[in-house]
């Protein structure tokens, strides 16, 4: 690109200030025509400006204009938040040719407008706020966005029922999908459920591991698809690279193997709440069993006949009570969250047991009854048509006395306690992350709840674009089946979306290294939980000096505050970026312009 | 005036949580006192704490920085950095008198508005307690100043330092060690510029800025130029140009150090004074104690440096001997800093308090273990204001003082056998001629054995920065060389007066090395430190 002379029309140069009514939300509570008067009266701003709103398509049109018309290069809006319509805003400038890093918009609604009732008070507020923003646009460096180039491989770990439909999903759009299962064989906790909601069962036989399984063809299916790499028995054992190229080694019973992929779908599940974790439940009794044992009893039951028999002496149980929310909903004996299906399954069971046991008397102890799913209700309702008991109340304990069982409960709605001789005892286990989602969410730099569950960026939005990499299913907490499908086709969704793409542009706001000034102490490095910093030997000068991948960094600028020299700074963010900010926002907003 | 006080407070909010719990108390009208502005940061771990200082230093009363719930940061870790960070500027604030209620973290989910918009709320209320704080704020307008007046004032610093002599030998460029590192750097040629008169790039030119000095060039000027001092006053016209060095610490020392030239706050930089230790508001001797007091706040991540050891040291080597010191809470930074890159009014400022202070305690003399506070009285504050009725003398010559009249005894004390060496600071050396003293105590330590480095007494290699100012790969280079000296020659502790010498060096030798770590293990020591310790005055080192 040939360069252009500063004679060039072409050449955008000064700052234009534009200053948005919100249709009133604004205007109503700032005086926006005496801010605009006052910084009328500095001659370096070319435009000062009031819209009823910038972010409306007659906004966006008027920007453009004015930017075609005067040729600014910086722009300081004052509007809204600049992480919702400030997109909106900046786009149209771009549009026009405008660098994006070149505009700051500073918020006077959310931040001033509808909190401060003092029209005055307000306005002399979104005053200052417009003039930190003159001042820090006046201090950006226009930059280009990183280009990303995106592997059109992918690798998903875990091959439960998420995992699995993530790979179908990727492989079937034709991208070659590495799927790693720790265990020997596909289907994760779901191929040992023999009775899911909604339909309580698979509808055909209900056998577990049976051929005839709805669940079997995946399994077949994933392990034909000619796209699929299948690593069973497998583990993940480090991943380097970063956003679009990420190099991955994994422990297979072959030995190590290494690829690259572009983009990494997480659906490492749960795992299921040891109960021996709170001893007064009394989990060392064998007739006390958790819901994932006595599924296993049922298949195993159900296909002899005769009904289900406790595993101490094989007899009928005559009483079984449900607890629910083991270790769940309680912080001091296990995890604060629900864990969401628990009530469901819990009530699929007891429902089974009628059936196999019509004499049986079932109690459900829980504390509240959640099932926000379609047919819920219905599930619920006719389990109590069935005769099943719900007791709501908390268990105080399970007592082993002379070779019999007792639930102590406390019936919340009747108010009373009871004790009830117990024949078999079913702990609604809830669920955890499981074992080892740390150290992959280490690996790839994913956050974590206060619980250890992977966490989303946009709570509302799942699958949002997290540099290449997604969680789906339980890994992100609990959920049903049907919600882990939901969570796999979007993720593969995103996935075939960006490695069909090919590249990406990402902004630039990464941490930069200026040599000169860096000594090579390695504190960076040290300090950068993304391992976007590498200490190098300079072979020219002689010295160490810091290196930053910028497709690893994250842009934190944690690096930048640990250096002493001030050697690395973050683009958009340096520390004269923001100080001139500050300084316009304690300065006296009466004193002249 | 009856008006309330409108305290301006600053937030810095995340992006993740922070800033979105802000707008979020917005969406919800959930009102708050509009003294807060909201500045959003990446993370709140990327607030420098010297832009927290930019802002009190121009006008801020308050300084709230919010993040993400503790365990829930966007960045793993950076509200857990930000938290140690600010208590450790709280502690600053303290010391210097800025007050820690005036800064405070608070750690908000994104969902969190109530809480966001009750903190600042009370936050505010708080400071708005505190009233303004007395400080004279950053002046905005720069004086206009002509080419002719730069000119002139060039001309008479090059009579006053004596550049006129130059020969241009180049003598200075073979001893000058930035030039050693970096060949584009000749301190000859910046003395020429100016004696050609060319000083229209005196606001960009970096050279000035990049020299350290450390007066090897002038100890080895056949013609005496004093280019250090030369350097000093060019330093002084680029900033009425606006120009600054690159500042360690992002500027936070130098922001520490106006502070105290703008306003009489009520400092506390006594702290390390312990209770059995005796110390006097008035007296003979007044021992100035400098920033000694800062340093453990500023370089908190750096547990090894215990700073505060140097005072302590100092007054329980005194009491030893039967002095009883003045210390002075009021006593402010002396300048060195400041003078040395350009801000001659801070400077002044701080120097008629200082010497006012002396001169009310009734001091005879002011003993001092900075090397530069006593460079800066010595030199820089006599030769603005006459010679002091009170005696001036560093602690090393104090010492001696105090041992050769026999109220002080060393010798016979020392228990280690180890090597030791000796590292001449540029202020206590070059600057002020303070070869002979060290090297004299240096014999008490009987059971040990000295040994002199390569480069030594005039000839001593300096520790790569100055005035915190222009610190990069050089300066390391520097660093790590020196130490390397003193390891060459079998020493396993090197000694030294100079505070800045011993945080530089260790700073140097605490992270990455370009060279095999083992040949700067040597362990760095403040000499009146192992003075204390060998006179089992301080309490025995922890194992590290």
């Amino acid at each position: 690109m040939p360069e252009r002379s500063n004679n060039d029309v072409n050449v955008r140069k000064g700052l234009a200030v534009f200053l948005c009514a919100c249709r009133g939300q604004i205007s109503k509570k700032v005086d926006l025509e005496k801010i605009a008067e006052d910084l009328k009266k500095n001659p370096e701003i070319l435009i000062v400006d009031i819209h009823e709103a910038l972010c409306s398509r007659e906004g966006q049109d008027y920007l453009k204009e004015k930017a075609k018309e005067i040729n600014f290069e910086r722009v300081a809006v004052g509007a809204c938040s600049p992480n919702v319509q400030g997109i909106i805003v900046t786009r149209a400038l771009e549009e026009e040719g405008l660098n994006k890093y070149l505009v700051e918009q500073i918020n006077i609604r959310e931040h001033c407008a509808w909190v401060h009732n003092d029209k005055k008070a307000a306005t002399k507020k979104a005053e200052s706020l417009v003039r930190g923003a003159i001042a820090r646009a006046e201090k950006l460096v226009p930059l280009e966005d990183i280009d990303i180039e995106i592997l059109d491989k992918a690798l998903v770990i875990g091959g439960g029922v998420t995992g699995m439909q993530v790979a179908l999903d990727i492989a079937n759009s034709g991208f070659k999908t590495y799927l790693v299962e720790r265990s020997g064989e596909l289907g994760g906790r779901t191929y040992k459920l023999s009775m899911t909601f909604p339909t309580h069962n698979c509808g055909i036989c209900c056998m577990q591991y049976c051929k005839e399984c709805v669940f079997t063809p995946k399994i077949e299916d994933v392990q034909q698809n000619k796209n699929i790499d299948v690593m069973l028995e497998s583990e993940i054992e480090e991943i380097t690279g970063g956003f679009g190229d990420r190099h991955v080694k994994v422990r297979t019973p072959s030995g190590t193997k290494e690829f690259d992929v572009g983009t990494i779908i997480v659906a490492t599940g749960s795992k299921t709440f040891d109960p021996k974790r709170i001893p007064e439940l009394r989990y060392d009794l064998p007739d006390v069993i958790t819901t994932v044992e006595l599924e296993q009893l049922i298949v195993e039951q159900r296909e002899k006949g005769g009904g289900l028999k406790r595993p101490s002496d094989s007899k009928v149980p005559k009483t079984v009570n449900f607890i629910q929310c083991v270790g769940s909903r309680d912080k001091n004996k296990g995890n604060l969250h629900c864990s969401l299906v628990c009530c469901t399954y819990a009530i699929g069971q007891a429902r089974e047991i009628k059936r196999m046991n019509p004499d049986a008397d079932i109690y459900i102890h829980y504390i509240d009854l959640r099932g926000p799913y379609r047919g819920f209700e219905e599930f619920y309702e006719a389990a109590k048509e069935e005769g099943i008991n719900f007791v709501r109340g908390r268990i105080s304990e399970i007592v082993h006395d002379k070779g019999k069982i007792f639930v102590r409960a406390l019936d919340t709605d009747a108010d009373v306690l009871l004790n009830i001789e117990s024949d078999l005892v079913v702990l609604s286990v809830g669920q955890e992350p499981a074992d080892g989602s740390d150290a992959i969410a280490k690996m790839l730099h994913v956050q974590t709840d206060i619980d250890k569950f992977m966490k989303d960026i946009n709570p509302m939005f799942p699958s949002e674009f997290r540099r290449g990499v997604y969680v789906a299913g339980t890994a992100q907490g609990p959920k049903g089946i049907r919600y882990s499908i939901e969570d796999a086709k979007a993720a593969a969704a995103s996935a075939i979306e960006l490695m069909r793409k090919g590249n990406v542009k990402f902004p630039r706001i990464v941490a930069f290294v200026d040599e000169e000034r860096c000594r090579g102490c390695g504190r960076c490095e040290k300090t950068c939980e993304y391992g976007a910093i590498t200490i190098e030997t300079d072979p020219k000068r002689g010295v160490l000096v810091s290196k930053i991948d910028e497709v690893l960094c994250e842009g934190c600028g944690q690096c930048a505050v640990v250096c002493c020299n001030k050697a690395i700074t973050v683009n958009g963010f340096r520390p004269e970026q923001v100080e001139a900010m500050v300084r316009a926002l304690v300065e006296e907003v009466d004193a002249d312009v | 005036m009856s008006e309330r006080f409108e305290p301006k407070i600053i937030a810095f909010t995340c992006t993740w949580c922070g800033y979105p719990s802000a707008s979020l108390a917005g969406v919800n009208k959930i009102e708050y006192p509009p003294n807060i502005r909201i500045v959003r940061v990446m993370c709140s771990g990327s607030v420098e704490s010297a832009v927290i200082m930019d802002a009190f230093e121009n006008g801020a009363d308050g300084v709230i920085v919010i993040g993400c719930l503790m365990d829930d940061c966007h960045y793993v870790s950076g509200n857990k950095k930000a938290q140690e960070r600010v208590d450790a500027l709280k502690k600053l604030f303290d010391i210097v008198g800025l007050d820690s209620r005036r800064l405070r973290t608070e750690w908000i989910n994104a969902s969190e508005r109530t809480k966001f918009a009750k903190t600042v709320t009370e936050f505010v209320e708080e400071v708005r307690a505190l009233g303004p704080l007395p400080l004279e704020l950053a002046k905005k307008v720069k004086k206009e100043r002509t080419k002719e007046q730069t000119v002139a004032s060039v001309k008479q610093l090059i009579e006053d330092t004596g550049a006129f002599d130059c020969v241009e030998c180049g003598k200075c460029t073979t001893v000058c060690p930035i030039a050693t590192f970096d060949n584009s750097f000749a301190p000859r040629t910046i003395v020429l510029r100016a004696m050609e008169g060319i000083v229209d790039n005196i606001a960009n030119d970096r050279d000035i800025w990049t020299c350290i000095t450390c007066e090897q060039c002038n100890a080895m000027c056949p013609y005496k130029v004093d280019y250090s001092g030369f350097i000093r006053g060019m330093r002084e016209e680029a900033s009425e140009f606006g120009a600054a060095p690159s500042c360690s610490q992002g500027g936070l020392i130098h922001a520490v150090q106006r502070i105290m030239a703008k306003g009489n706050l009520k400092q506390r930089r006594l702290d390390w004074v312990k209770k059995d230790m005796k110390v006097a508001d008035k007296g003979d001797v007044f021992y100035f104690v400098g920033c000694l007091p800062h340093y453990d706040a500023i370089f908190y991540e750096s547990k090894d440096l215990r700073l505060q050891e140097i005072c302590e040291s100092a007054v329980r080597i005194m009491n030893e001997a039967g002095v009883v010191p003045v210390v002075s809470n009021e006593e402010k930074c002396c300048g060195h800093d400041l003078n040395w890159t350009g801000d001659e009014e801070s400077f002044e400022k701080l120097m008629e308090h200082n010497v006012e202070l002396v001169k009310k305690s009734g001091a005879k003399k002011v003993v001092f273990t900075c090397p530069e506070c006593y460079r800066t009285f010595r030199a820089d504050y006599q030769d603005l204001m006459g010679d002091f009725e009170f005696e001036l003398v560093h602690i090393s010559d104090y010492i001696k003082e105090l041992m050769d009249s026999g109220v002080l005894k060393l010798d016979d004390r020392a228990k280690d056998e180890f090597t030791f060496s000796y590292h001449d600071s540029c202020r206590l050396g070059r600057h002020s001629g303070v070869y002979d003293s060290p090297r004299e105590l240096a014999k008490a330590f009987t059971g040990a054995k000295f040994v002199e480095m390569e480069n030594t007494r005039d000839k001593a290699v300096c520790c790569g920065v100055s005035a915190w100012t222009n610190c990069n790969a050089n300066s390391k280079k520097m660093q790590v060389d020196r130490v390397m000296e003193a390891k060459k020659v079998g020493a396993q502790r090197l000694l030294m007066f100079c505070p800045k010498c011993q945080i530089h060096m260790k700073c140097a030798i605490q992270d990455k090395v370009p060279v095999d770590p083992s040949m700067v293990d040597v362990k760095l020591e403040d000499f009146t430190v192992a003075i204390a310790r060998m006179l089992e005055l301080l309490p025995e080192e922890e194992a590290e």
